[in-house]
């Protein structure tokens, strides 16, 4: 019968070797058998146990910052024990004794037998699966039983509080305001072809922007299907040769690369496919888009992230009507005091304005980037009115209400925290 | 949107006037730029436009800064004609087909000169020249060179010169191999049996564009007087203003340009070209797009401001403007140019009267009064990414793996797919939660990606709920009581039909059958799959479809 079992540290070091053995091999290995700390400690995992315990066993000296291996020791009894528990065999009490101090091995006597005793008595098949069962692998050589799964069960209601996640919460309550303020919400595929990504936003197709450091492409699928054929003559001719008085981008346009597939990179390619899809006008619309770029994951750059943005159509709407947008943005969103606005740049809009705004406890942050959308995208989609788009960077905004400095801490992957974080708003 | 740096010194000195940061971080505005930061003499600025390289430069900047007191147009640039010849072979066209050049005579080459002269042409080559693809550029000591320069081929190991701040001497082979821009641009001449070359007339090599400068005749030290320079490549579109730049750069610090010809096989050119170009705006479509009611002698004075040249024929103002721009392509751009002249925080914001009435999208309605569903019956919201990898999908699931969307350029192999199941995330989120206390009930509304032939991406995204349930004694019932009660509150008939299905215990599984499709499944999840996730309780789940629930 087993009775002791590795613990996690256990399984590692017997899987890859105890620390201070690591550290020895690594001294051996250097120039005069001896290193400075600063130059191996990040080679071993678990650095300071293996100095710890090298240093005690007299394998190694230490003066100052500087290591020498004194000998190369040979198998250790820990050693020999850790191998023989993880195949279960015996092992003398002595070593299991410093294991267990090192909490590399635990015994697990005591709730294995209980946990038998239990099975036993209910015909050793398992009927309720339990912590010690896993626990201790019993499951491995007992049936279970089966459970009446077509049976509906009423809910049992005295359960614990639960909540929704506040980040979602919080993305809810800027969904909510911009309902107030009359937009529509558009939603669109996860995927999509650089024709909407990109080229529908009159992004010519060697822009800086297409390149595969700055998008992702994907492996499988690769090409998608081009929309209807008369809006994708319209884009090639805004790019080729330029449409409404404009000269294009001049260049020979691929109806191949427009039909390459990627996880969208922005929430812009839903304006594009709600112009095309013959919108209200006037109308508002506005999106909430789960986007995707490669970039370095940081403090300030999750894995994915969520783009806020719109459009404003009606006719006779002016760059005025821009700024009284972002302005009222400023004021309902992020509750600020001030706003200021700084020209921009985006190949889709001219003029192009990013918003300033003063936040009373962040002070002035980039709040936003709009502009009025070119003729070259607006029309090859069918749409001959102003159209003003704009974006909101409500993250930042998020992480101040939420009290996180780190953006990635907005998929939080802490139960604790998710639980005692207080419902905002 | 590149980052520069200039002199704070020499950008007052190239202006004319004694700023102070602050007038010119609101000066600096008329640039499309931003200053980041300020340490000492140095300022970082974050120029917004990337389509407009005359910018990146303390030159550029200065130009647009000083034409606000000034008024000046566009610019005038008188230009001399130099003896210098570059032969252009028929071999480049395949290669690298053309160059435009241009000479600057007496430059008096500071420091500043010296590292804005560098940096703007690293910032060409970087995105306007498409990492040196569109446009390479070369700067040389006239002085080494003699006319007339051929600009042809050469074969990997057929001529040997020093590169770029190295002594010996090497063939373009081994350049590729050993230099650092060698081995960075290299693979832009990968498919080339010869790469292109420009020689002159005593076989004293300049340069292998796009890679590397020869280190005699390339490098330019504050004692260089009289430059050469060339930009190489495939399309005059990008070659000209490029060129352009950096001769209106080069003229602003006093030098004196000449001309030089090009002579291709069938073809002679003069460059540079500084003629300005014509274009016009109509004032109606003007205050259409601003809302700012303009007249025509407003817009001429802050056209004059942004440097064109304007002239009024009626409604419509004809302009010139400077040759080294190319990012006009609309008069649109141009009425930009007026309003920005105007100055943005000089226009008083309109809210528009629009009457249109709201809403959200269905599925994020219904997703919300879910998530509302669920917390009530005590089970905590967690959000997860939709990239995730196949060992958590598949592997530590033990089910059989599918196909499913693939990230090509991922930049981590823990986020290299996309997900086409919701319970791999929360089994994750479980494994790193096991010392926080139990039960632990958790949920997530999410999409997930699906390979869909019929669909226009050849993917659908799909929204569904998943919840787990975890404690130390867990059965079906624990959460099969859960899934009743959210069917009902969803006013939603179901049934549960004993299936398989291997991430959970035989026997334990049931699918979840509503308006006779099968939406989602519920069970026990198997002691395997734990061990897998190092999980050490029981667990049970569903996972449902809210697609057309």
């Amino acid at each position: 019968m087993k009775n002791y079992e590795l613990t996690r540290e256990g399984e590692e070091y017997s899987k890859n070797g105890l620390p201070e053995r690591n550290l020895v091999k690594i001294l051996q290995s250097s120039p005069g058998k001896s290193a400075t700390i600063d130059k191996i400690a990040n080679k071993i995992k678990n650095f300071n146990i293996a100095l710890k315990w090298s240093l005690e066993k007299g394998w190694v000296s230490k003066k100052g910052n500087h290591l020498t291996l004194l000998k190369v020791p040979e198998k250790t009894d820990e050693e020999v024990a850790l191998k023989n528990i993880s195949e279960g065999k015996d092992v003398d009490e002595n070593t299991l004794k410093i294991l267990m101090q090192r909490n590399l091995v635990v015994k697990i006597t005591e709730t294995y037998k209980k946990a038998e005793e239990e099975l036993v008595k209910s015909g050793n098949v398992i009927g309720e699966l339990t912590h010690d069962i896993i626990r201790t692998g019993l499951w491995k050589s007992r049936k279970f039983k089966e459970a009446n799964v077509d049976v509906v069960t009423k809910k049992d209601w005295k359960s614990s509080p639960g909540k929704q996640q506040p980040y979602n919460q919080f993305l809810w309550g800027v969904r909510k305001k911009l309902i107030e303020m009359g937009f529509k919400e558009m939603a669109g595929p996860l995927i999509e072809t650089e024709f909407w990504n990109f080229d529908a936003l009159f992004q010519p197709q060697n822009h800086p922007a297409r390149d595969w450091t700055q998008t992702y492409s994907l492996k499988y699928p690769k090409e998608g299907r081009l929309p209807d054929k008369k809006i994708v003559e319209n884009v090639k001719m805004a790019h080729e040769k330029g449409i409404a008085g404009s000269v294009g981008w001049q260049y020979r346009w691929d109806p191949r690369k427009a039909m390459q597939l990627m996880p969208r990179a922005h929430g812009t390619c839903l304006s594009a496919r709600t112009l095309a899809g013959k919108p209200q006008i006037p109308g508002r619309y506005f999106a909430i888009a789960r986007c995707y770029r490669p970039d370095v994951i940081d403090a300030t750059h999750g894995v994915e992230f969520n783009q806020t943005e719109g459009i404003v159509l009606d006719k006779n709407l002016t760059f005025k009507h821009l700024l009284g947008i972002l302005k009222m943005f400023a004021i309902e969103i992020a509750g600020a005091e001030k706003v200021k606005f700084l020209p921009d740049y985006y190949p889709f809009t001219s003029p192009s304005c990013q918003l300033s705004a003063l936040h009373p406890e962040l002070g002035w942050i980039e709040f936003g980037g709009s502009g009025i959308f070119r003729e070259e995208l607006t029309r090859p989609l069918g749409v001959n009115v102003p159209v003003l788009a704009w974006g909101i960077g409500i993250d930042r905004l998020a992480m101040f209400k939420l009290k996180i400095k780190d953006i990635r801490e907005l998929f939080s992957r802490n139960l604790e925290w998710l639980r005692e974080k207080s419902m905002l708003q | 949107m590149p980052t520069i740096e200039v002199s704070y010194k020499d950008l007052c000195g190239l202006i004319g006037r004694k700023l102070s940061i602050e007038q010119l971080k609101d000066l600096i505005l008329f640039a499309k730029g931003e200053i980041d930061a300020a340490d000492g003499d140095l300022l970082k600025v974050d120029i917004k436009d990337a389509n407009r390289p005359h910018l990146w430069s303390a030159e550029g900047i200065a130009r647009e800064i000083k034409g606000r007191y000034t008024s000046p147009g566009c610019p005038k640039y008188s230009i001399g004609k130099s003896s210098v010849v570059v032969n252009v072979d028929k071999k480049n066209k395949n290669v690298r087909p053309y160059t435009v050049c241009a000479i600057a005579k007496n430059l008096k080459v500071t420091q500043d000169v010296l590292s804005q002269l560098i940096q703007l042409q690293e910032k060409i080559h970087g995105t306007f020249g498409r990492n040196r693809k569109e446009v390479a550029m070369g700067v040389y000591d006239l002085n080494k060179i003699k006319s007339p320069i051929r600009f042809t081929t050469v074969k990997p190991d057929g001529i040997k010169f020093a590169p770029l701040d190295f002594q010996e001497k090497m063939t373009p082979k081994e350049i590729l191999e050993k230099h650092p821009k060698g081995k960075e641009y290299g693979h832009l001449l990968k498919d080339c049996k010869e790469y292109p070359i420009f020689i002159d007339s005593a076989n004293e090599v300049l340069s292998i564009p796009p890679i590397i400068n020869s280190n005699h005749t390339g490098k330019i030290t504050e004692k260089t007087k009289d430059v050469f320079i060339e930009c190489s490549g495939f399309n005059f579109k990008f070659l000209m203003p490029a060129l352009n730049v950096i001769v209106s750069a080069l003229y602003d610090r006093g030098a004196k340009i000449e001309s030089v010809k090009v002579v291709y096989p069938d073809q002679t050119i003069v460059t540079p070209n500084m003629e300005p170009k014509k274009a016009f705006v109509d004032m109606d479509y003007a205050n259409k797009i601003s809302g700012l009611n303009l007249t025509s002698s407003d817009a001429v004075k802050l056209l004059k401001k942004s440097m064109y040249n304007p002239v009024v024929k009626g409604k419509r103002i004809e302009v010139e403007y400077p040759a080294y721009r190319q990012d006009i392509l609309h008069q649109r751009d141009i009425v930009e140019d007026v309003i920005i002249s105007y100055g943005f925080n000089n226009i008083e914001p309109v809210i528009p009267k629009v009457n249109t009435v709201g809403n959200s999208d269905e599925r994020e309605e219904y997703s919300n009064k879910i998530s509302g569903i669920m917390s009530e019956l005590g089970f905590q919201g967690v959000l997860s990414y939709t990239l995730t990898n196949k060992d958590n999908l598949f592997g530590k699931m033990n089910v059989k793996e599918e196909q499913i969307v693939e990230i090509e350029n991922f930049v981590s192999l823990n986020w290299n797919v996309f997900r086409n199941w919701m319970l791999p995330s929360l089994m994750e989120f479980l494994s790193n939660n096991q010392h926080v206390s139990y039960p632990q009930n958790i949920f997530e509304i999410g999409d997930v990606v699906l390979i869909d032939e019929k669909e226009e991406t050849k993917t659908r995204t799909v929204r569904k709920i998943v919840a787990v349930t975890s404690d130390s004694r867990i059965n079906y019932q624990n959460v099969s009581s859960v899934l009743d009660a959210l069917m009902n509150k969803m006013n939603l008939s179901y049934k549960l039909v004993k299936s398989k299905h291997s991430s959970f215990i035989e026997g334990r599984v049931a699918n979840v059958v509503a308006k006779n499709k099968v939406i989602g499944f519920v069970g026990e999840i198997h002691p395997s799959v734990l061990k897998n996730w190092k999980l050490e309780m029981p667990c049970a789940a569903f996972e449902i479809n809210l697609e057309g629930v």
